[in-house]
């Protein structure tokens, strides 16, 4: 997988790797079993420090996304969270609570927030689809 | 608590090359494992204090500790524990690019072999080459190789990139991260003095602009990152009176508005979307911008 950082999107550079391969693990764009790139070339890639890799991929691993193999390197966990059902649970609330604060600023009534969420997940069913035939493929 | 000894330690350092003061009550911390940068103009004061850090100059009041030692007193202690890559790097001009690594060899208690013959070949260096036929790229290379291979608990860079092509540059930084971050990495500190900071801005996890021997900002780059802002609104009329004092700077331009700040990012997001605006955006500020920012306010 390709990661991409910005330095002006105001998020610390170790979470926008977070981010990625969460979304890449959502979406299917990464599979279980398969292998996150090593440390030393991604962060010669990406010219950040080698410490900030290593942060996003402790912090990954603490999150139960990915497991890493001694001598192996870092893989994709496949059933991937060891939280709590309440902590998720927890988590979740926060973003979706600001979503909700935007789309009150936004003027998005609630049908119309409750579709289009409906509709957020529909897209991400397409994608993990899309990619699982590929893989089949 | 038991916190680990600062890797560089300057408390109050002040230096003046006879009236001039080059350097004025200056105090900043590295801690182990971290890189940290130090930013200014020419003529700021980096140069003096890196100097005062190896022994070249000794304060005239603060002082200055490596490892917790005196670099003054135990100058040889400190010095086999670090490495120094200068603007201007000098070899002695007879010796070939082979016969100049074996003597800095020489005064070195390790010297990594494998990761010597890694960076030949990356650099695509030529042994047998006298120093003085190299050109100012490959004398970085070489004094680079020098600096990394006896793997130093400090890399202390100064303006390393100054003056070469962009392509050195970037080999540059990738041998920081990749060849020397590499072996022991929540040791390896780096303490670099630029001025060319977006090539670094990867790298560094902690900075210090200076700007006439004093401090101006110290912060984590992260932090930074977070609390300078560029917030950009548009609005259907011309923008509504407002207090903008919290910002560093003000853009207006007909119905548009641009604002720099300094951690009065949220407050003033919230006070311009009670106007409705058309369009609301913010961006983070580099660590060049916010370079320009702190020294123009």
């Amino acid at each position: 997988m390709l990661l991409q950082i910005s330095f002006k999107s105001g998020t610390p550079i170790y979470l926008q790797i977070v981010d990625q391969i969460k979304d890449a693990a959502a979406s299917g764009a990464l599979q279980p079993g398969e292998a996150l790139p090593s440390i030393r070339p991604l962060a010669e890639e990406l010219r950040v420090n080698r410490n900030t890799i290593a942060k996003a991929y402790s912090e990954l691993e603490s999150l139960g996304v990915i497991e890493t193999l001694p001598g192996r390197g870092c893989f994709l966990k496949a059933n991937h969270s060891a939280l709590r059902k309440e902590v998720r649970r927890k988590l979740l609330i926060e973003e979706i609570d600001r979503a909700v604060v935007q789309a009150h600023h936004l003027q998005v009534p609630r049908d119309e927030f409750l579709e289009l969420v409906h509709e957020r997940i529909d897209v991400l069913d397409d994608k993990r689809r899309a990619n699982e035939n590929q893989k089949e493929a | 608590m038991n916190s680990p000894t600062p890797v560089i330690q300057i408390d109050n350092l002040a230096y003046a090359y006879g009236r001039a003061e080059a350097v004025h009550d200056l105090s900043l911390k590295v801690q182990p494992g971290r890189c940290y940068g130090l930013f200014g103009r020419n003529g700021a004061g980096k140069t003096t204090t890196m100097k005062c850090l190896l022994n070249l100059l000794t304060p005239q009041r603060g002082q200055v500790r490596v490892f917790g030692l005196d670099p003054a007193k135990v100058e040889v202690a400190v010095k086999r524990r670090l490495a120094y890559v200068p603007e201007q790097v000098v070899f002695y001009p007879w010796m070939s690019v082979r016969e100049t690594l074996d003597y800095l060899a020489s005064f070195r208690d390790r010297w990594n072999r494998k990761t010597e013959q890694e960076l030949f070949e990356r650099f695509r260096l030529d042994p047998a080459q006298r120093t003085d036929a190299l050109s100012k790229g490959q004398r970085t290379h070489v004094a680079l190789i020098a600096a990394i291979c006896p793997e130093p608990d400090l890399l202390v860079l100064d303006e390393p990139t100054s003056g070469l092509d962009p392509i050195v540059r970037r080999e540059f930084i990738e041998t920081v991260i990749g060849a020397y971050q590499e072996g022991n990495p929540g040791n390896r500190t780096i303490f670099v003095s630029t001025h060319l900071i977006a090539e670094f801005e990867g790298l560094i996890d902690e900075f210090t602009i200076v700007d006439r021997g004093r401090s101006v900002l110290t912060l984590d780059a992260d932090q930074a990152r977070e609390r300078f802002q560029k917030i950009r609104a548009r609005f259907a009329q011309s923008p509504p009176e407002l207090d903008l004092t919290a910002a560093l700077r003000v853009r207006r331009n007909g119905r548009e508005l641009e604002l720099i700040v300094n951690g009065a990012g949220p407050e003033l997001v919230e006070r311009l979307r009670q106007h409705n605006p058309e369009a609301l955006s913010t961006e983070a500020l580099t660590l060049e911008e916010i370079f320009v920012a702190a020294l123009k306010s």
